[in-house]
């Protein structure tokens, strides 16, 4: 087991995105569990005011530019960033595309939805999923009329969204169908041709919003997870919620995300949870606080499965671009809007992960699939730049505080690169990583001692360690 | 006042005719028979180039561009936010992020920079930026500029000479959070979109306080982030509330005399890019655009706004004309309102 300091940055990082030394300074009196109520309780955003952003970068206001540059503003200057990690959670599950909607403001609407409703009854954010309009049209649900279905939202709503692979028929999927019958948007054959030929004419997008024709729903009786009734989505949504298969699917992804790498989402009918006893306890939890997430998510966190998952998940491009944006201090707080977030968070797509741009519906493969040869250069060097420049504030933080702490007394260059390394993050160095760094670093500055060192050779040998350190296996995981 | 007229049309390229992010127009009204409109269009953040000025008649008839940053050895702006013109039909243009002010013919021939950060004005902040935003010329052609960082307003000559300035940070009578657009009425007066603060303050022509208008609110005579402000020959002072996606107008007493939310119809480039898009003018015309029966969570003024269509989307600049036309630029509509008697 880790000390309580290192157990506290393995729950900040997963809950938030990567932790560093300095915050257990602000968290030192809390215990453990007071803690995990502290980082999930309810808290302002505090993020870079709307305004201020609007006004800096006008194209954020109707999020025109097809990036996601304003969520990446928020999960950069939040101070709770649980429930961006929640936002992220459930986008990454109910995976929906700017690539086919054309309409990022609609999708980022879903993303606000995923922070009103992400942490309570999952019954209530899977009606307000199916009543979502960019869901609606990723999933072709405007087509889906009474007498002439289109089962792709049907389908998917218990595929990938609840229950999963081999706990439905064919003829659910079709009833299921038949109950989102007239759930649509409001003017879609026009909103719908606009998405398809990408227009913007004349006015701009008009973003969309959701709109029931009761003309076009199916009242008949459906059979439907054997009950029978004349169930409309909001009757077929609490039965999915009732399901025990729809506790573990989604206990399974929780522990996907916040704990260790599952296998990908397509193989959980064939292969089973990595902890088949930590997904009870989650599904117990499940029953137990009536399906609410955030209830499930405080037993997760207090478990010990979750406590001795230290450094088992590989991080997403996003928890490694925004967490080293993080750590480097960038477009923390108004004065450091930059039109550099654009080509910043876009770096977080060429590594795999484009936010608000899954790749299908199934979301993205998450663990060691994130790692190729050609992402994994991506993501060293993307850590390594931005860690190393001492024109961001959070780098020149880090070194002020790694030469306050060094010049109290450090014995060797081992400690020098443990202290770099907690700053950044790492708790838990191999020996082989530290000789790794060793190797790298100039052997000119290691021969002299630290305290006799210029300030400039220990800023130059410290910047040199965090990037080293920034660009080790540790750094890939979370 | 009713609408009388839309302007523009969405265009996403860095040439040519069409509004991306427009942000605020200088009316220019000479010999001839329909006004010239100057517009500034700033173009998306991500992306450095068509930021420009383009220019139109009311009748919508496209004269040209000029500045546009795409171009390497032009006088393109990074991010401009006000125009105005002078006596001499030359047009004056902010730039928030290089700290001057940029000079145009009516033809759109560069003719000078003035650096406002050589003004000598006090610094009452750490802030080495000056982020001049709006502007206007007074009778005398001084150059009255408001500036966002150091929250003063400053009025220099022609030349760059430093005449008058006033205004701290704070939220006091005088004092200012963040200003923006800025007008003068026939008197002289000057008024001030006090940004953050949430109001309009009028001042003197030597930046003696008189009073405000509005408070922090979304009720009648309230102002959430006013960007802008006209005032037109009767004292009207015609208020862009950004933040209300809508426009108030105060008489002089602080009493509403209008709201507006915006009403726009297709404008003449609209229609001919519909005629040559029948598929889309014809799903179109089955729609209903403005629709307001919207979810619960969706029924804020920002959410009202981006899903309808004829009503104002980011309101953020006001100018009258001689005739005492209002016209609203509407940054994301990407079009002109124009509203009369």
């Amino acid at each position: 087991m880790i000390d309580e300091n290192s157990l506290k940055l393995h729950l900040i990082g997963r809950s938030g995105f990567g932790a560093s030394e300095s915050i257990i300074e602000c968290v030192d009196s809390l215990s453990y569990e007071d803690l995990v109520e502290n980082l999930i309780g309810p808290k302002p955003s505090n993020h870079i005011p709307d305004d201020i952003l609007f006004r800096d970068q006008v194209d954020l206001h109707s999020s025109r530019s097809g990036i996601p540059a304003y969520w990446a503003y928020r999960m950069l200057s939040t101070d709770n960033l649980f429930l961006e990690k929640i936002a992220l959670f459930w986008h990454g599950i109910f995976a929906t595309g700017n690539s086919k909607l054309n309409n990022l403001r609609s999708v980022l609407n879903q993303v606000d939805m995923f922070r009103e409703y992400g942490l309570g009854r999952f019954d209530d954010l899977l009606l307000h999923l199916s009543q979502d309009p960019a869901m609606l049209v990723w999933l072709d649900n405007q087509d889906n009329h009474s007498g002439s279905i289109n089962e792709n939202y049907g389908r998917e709503i218990l595929e990938l969204f609840s229950m999963g692979v081999g706990n439905y028929t064919e003829t659910d999927i079709k009833e299921c169908a038949r109950a989102f019958t007239g759930w649509t948007l409001g003017n879609s054959e026009y909103m719908s041709l606009m998405s398809q030929k990408d227009s913007i004419w004349p006015y701009g997008r008009i973003v969309w919003h959701h709109r029931f024709d009761s003309n076009d729903h199916d009242y008949g009786e459906k059979q439907f997870l054997n009950e029978i009734g004349n169930f409309d989505g909001s009757d077929v949504v609490e039965i999915i919620c009732q399901q025990k298969a729809t506790a573990e699917f989604i206990s399974r992804h929780l522990y996907n995300f916040f704990v260790a790498d599952e296998v990908p989402v397509p193989q959980w009918n064939v292969t089973g949870p990595r902890d088949p006893d930590a997904i009870q306890v989650l599904v117990n939890a499940y029953f137990e606080f009536d399906h609410d997430i955030k209830s499930v998510i405080r037993v997760l966190f207090n478990s010990d499965f979750f406590k001795n998952a230290v450094k088992k998940k590989v991080k997403s491009p996003a928890e490694l671009v925004i967490g080293t944006l993080r750590l480097s201090g960038q477009y923390s707080d108004e004065n450091k809007i930059s039109s550099s977030i654009f080509s910043d968070i876009a770096e977080a797509g060429f590594m795999g992960q484009s936010l608000t741009n899954p790749p299908s519906v199934e979301g993205w493969h998450t663990g060691e699939e994130w790692i190729t040869s050609g992402s994994l250069v991506d993501r060293v060097n993307f850590a390594s730049k931005h860690l190393a420049d001492m024109d961001n504030d959070g780098v020149k933080l880090i070194v002020d505080r790694v030469i306050e702490k060094a010049n109290m007394g450090i014995n060797d260059i081992y400690d020098l690169i443990n202290i770099c390394s907690r700053e950044i993050g790492l708790y838990q160095v191999s020996d082989e990583t530290k000789n790794a760094i060793l190797d790298g670093v100039d052997n000119n500055q290691q021969e002299n001692s630290f305290a006799n060192m210029s300030e400039q050779k220990k800023q130059n040998l410290i910047l040199d360690v965090v990037k080293l350190a920034s660009s080790s296996k540790e750094y890939q995981l979370c | 006042m009713k609408a009388i007229k839309t302007i523009g049309i969405n265009s996403n390229q860095p040439v040519g005719r069409g509004f991306n992010f427009p942000y605020d127009i200088a009316i220019l009204e000479d010999d001839s028979e329909t006004p010239i409109i100057y517009l500034i269009n700033r173009s998306s953040s991500a992306a450095s180039v068509g930021t420009r000025i383009q220019y139109f008649t009311f009748d919508e008839n496209w004269l040209g561009e000029f500045a546009n940053s795409a171009d390497p050895n032009g006088v393109g702006f990074v991010k401009p936010v006000c125009v105005d013109f002078d006596k001499h039909d030359n047009l004056h243009v902010t730039d928030e992020s290089t700290d001057e002010i940029k000079v145009f013919t009516k033809e759109g021939q560069f003719s000078r920079s003035i650096a406002l950060s050589d003004v000598g004005i006090t610094d009452t902040v750490t802030d080495p930026r000056f982020g001049p935003s709006g502007l206007c010329l007074d009778k005398e052609d001084n150059i009255i500029v408001a500036s966002r960082y150091k929250n003063q307003i400053v009025k220099i000559s022609q030349e760059g000479h430093l005449l008058n300035s006033f205004g701290s940070l704070g939220n006091e009578p005088g004092q200012f959070d963040m200003p923006w657009g800025i007008s003068t009425d026939s008197h002289e007066c000057i008024y001030v979109a006090d940004w953050r603060n949430d109001r309009i303050q009028k001042f003197d022509r030597n930046g003696t306080y008189i009073r405000s208008y509005g408070e922090h609110g979304d009720g009648d005579g309230q102002l959430i982030r006013p960007s802008s402000v006209a005032v037109n020959e009767s004292g009207l002072i015609a208020v862009a509330d950004w933040g209300n996606e809508r426009v108030q107008v105060f008489d002089q007493n602080g009493s509403v005399n209008e709201i507006l939310y915006g009403d726009a119809s297709l404008s003449q480039w609209s229609r001919e890019w519909l005629n040559a898009n029948l598929d889309e003018k014809d799903a179109r015309e089955q729609s209903d655009l403005k629709n307001l029966e919207l979810p619960g969570h969706l029924k804020s003024n920002y959410h009202m706004a981006s899903q309808t269509e004829h009503k104002f989307w980011g309101p953020v600049s006001v100018k009258y004309d001689s005739l005492g036309r209002l016209y609203v630029t509407e940054h994301s509509r990407h079009r002109l309102q124009v509203f009369g008697s």
